[in-house]
């Protein structure tokens, strides 16, 4: 019958708290980056922009990522959640951990502060790990989208765990190699190996479900599965142990060809789709994917070129162009459904009710995406010229940006339950 | 789900029917007749209406939300039945299975 046929959806505790918290921490990384707007025309390592990435990567682009990962688990394991407390105290600790490392790199104090803030967002992602793993560790069939999930998820410790020992290398230096060299495996490691590899999984899930939209060509999926990681994999232990050398070129390609596998599959999934209307939400997505692409074009110019601006334009794009434009769309295709979930679920089918949809406003969706465009569009421009005027008009769009996003998470948040009849009960 | 002319309970086939064309899937907003998810109406003797369908998704977390829907529709019409929702994954839900109403709202 449906009540053991159908999981049902994890409380919103394990999921909520990291939207609300990861969409004040965007706000705060377009504040961040205004303030330092001539710290993107100069070299990547400074206190100012650490803060600014770790914001970015964990405060933002993480703690979204946690929510959505909590909530889609279950489609994606077809079982419930293991445990709903793990995936809190996993919210708890990459809150305070965040914040802790972020006022650590801002005023740059390596020790303790810097050291417990690492300490925080690795325990984090170890429960992370933990609740997927017992999550997905009971299902009998193995998919290579799962594959993706519990990858991404290992890659995470891995990154956080690196970054521990840099953050503790800084206060009391142990690591014999260069400093700036393990941290571009730390960085690779989250780039390509987390967030890369989390989205690939996700996505293929989500985009055919959204689109109606099926592939049969798994084994681009699976092709894409073993090309990210062997190419990530070469990458980090040639790197490790030799340095950086031309060979990264060809770990790079082998990484790309794995983009390009998965991107084709969603590109089948988008040909053969039965809804043709594609929403602002999808849009975003898509747009998204070209950020990553044109970062993954730069590699070789970084590779060859001594100028810092290539650096800073290959970070820029994949964190404000590929990784915030995927979440920018993407938060409104769960979030109002949680909520709606949890308004509505008993009234379906009994009075009149709105549509998730209805639960955020869709033109302030729309202004959010022109503006992106138009900030994404101008950054770019004011990293290539060096031109400081040009690169604070387009990170205050991004604060508009920023501005309108929450504006819309708030809405959603504070949704009460409305009927036709004009009954609000709650 | 087509409903024969000759088959018991014709009529209150046809007004469950017509009942489950007000529930929507909430991402999709076509309703579940339209998007094929109903496989079938069993009226039996005991004051039970068996539904039998699929979701578009397995595990799908608007499950819950779309098969108490199916209930609450029901129940409004046939308040003297108990409404029991089947799910099934077999044979697997396909966009092939929308109706040509289903996919002109879908934009097709």
């Amino acid at each position: 019958m449906a009540d053991i046929s159908i999981e049902k959806a994890p409380q919103n505790i394990a999921v909520i708290p990291f939207y609300g918290t990861g969409a004040f921490f965007f706000l705060l990384l377009t504040v961040l980056l205004f303030l330092s707007a001539d710290d993107l025309r100069g070299f990547y390592f400074t206190p100012h922009l650490l803060a600014i990435v770790h914001t970015a990567a964990l405060g933002w682009g993480s703690m979204v990522i946690f929510g959505a990962a909590y909530q889609l688990l279950p489609v994606i394991c077809e079982r419930e959640l293991f445990s709903v407390r793990l995936a809190f105290i996993s919210y708890i600790l990459l809150f305070l951990g965040v914040s802790w490392l972020v006022a650590a790199f801002w005023y740059f104090i390596p020790g303790g502060l810097m050291i417990t803030g690492g300490t925080l967002v690795f325990s984090a992602a170890v429960c992370y790990l933990v609740d997927l793993g017992l999550t997905a560790g009971a299902c009998k069939k193995y998919t290579v989208i799962k594959g993706f999930i519990f990858s991404s998820a290992i890659w995470l410790v891995i990154t956080t765990g690196v970054g521990l020992l840099l953050a503790i290398n800084l206060r009391y230096p142990f690591i014999t190699g260069d400093h700036l060299n393990i941290l571009k495996l730390h960085a690779h490691a989250g780039l390509a190996g987390w967030f890369l590899q989390l989205i690939t999984g996700v996505s293929a899930k989500m985009v055919p479900m959204f689109l109606l939209g099926k592939s049969k060509k798994e084994k681009l999926l699976q092709s894409a599965f073993l090309l990210q990681n062997a190419g990530l994999v070469l990458f980090e232990a040639d790197a490790f142990f030799a340095g950086i050398t031309a060979r990264v070129l060809l770990y790079a390609l082998l990484l790309a060809a794995g983009v390009g596998c998965w991107l084709l599959y969603l590109y089948d999934a988008y040909r053969h789709r039965m809804k043709k209307v594609i929403d602002t939400g999808m849009k975003h997505t898509m747009f998204s994917f070209i950020g990553l692409l044109a970062a993954l074009l730069l590699i070789p110019v970084i590779y060859y070129s001594t100028a810092p601006k290539w650096s800073i334009l290959y970070g820029t794009l994949l964190f404000l162009g590929w990784i915030s434009g995927i979440i920018l769309g993407k938060t409104f295709k769960t979030l109002p459904f949680i909520i709606w979930n949890e308004h509505y679920r008993k009234l379906n089918g009994k009075v009149k009710i709105p549509m998730p949809k209805h639960l955020y406003a869709e033109g302030l969706l729309k202004y959010q995406f022109s503006a992106y465009i138009i900030a994404l569009l101008l950054l770019v421009a004011g990293i290539l010229t060096g031109s400081l005027p040009v690169i604070r008009v387009a990170l205050l769009v991004f604060i508009g940006v920023a501005c309108c996003y929450c504006l819309n998470v708030a809405k959603v948040l504070m949704h009460k339950t409305k009927t036709a009849d004009g009954n609000i009960s709650k | 789900m087509e409903i024969s002319v000759n088959e018991p309970f014709y009529n209150e086939k046809l007004k469950a029917l017509s009942a489950l064309y007000s529930v929507m899937d909430p991402e999709l907003m076509v309703n579940i007749v339209d998007l094929g998810l109903v496989y079938g109406l069993r009226f039996e003797e005991e004051g039970v209406l068996l539904v039998t369908m699929t979701l578009s998704t397995p595990h799908c977390p608007l499950g819950e939300a779309i098969t108490t829907g199916v209930k609450n529709a029901l129940s409004q019409v046939f308040p003297e039945r108990t409404v029991q929702v089947e799910i099934v994954w077999e044979p697997a839900w396909d966009p092939e299975m929308l109706t040509a109403e289903g996919r002109w709202q879908l934009g097709r």
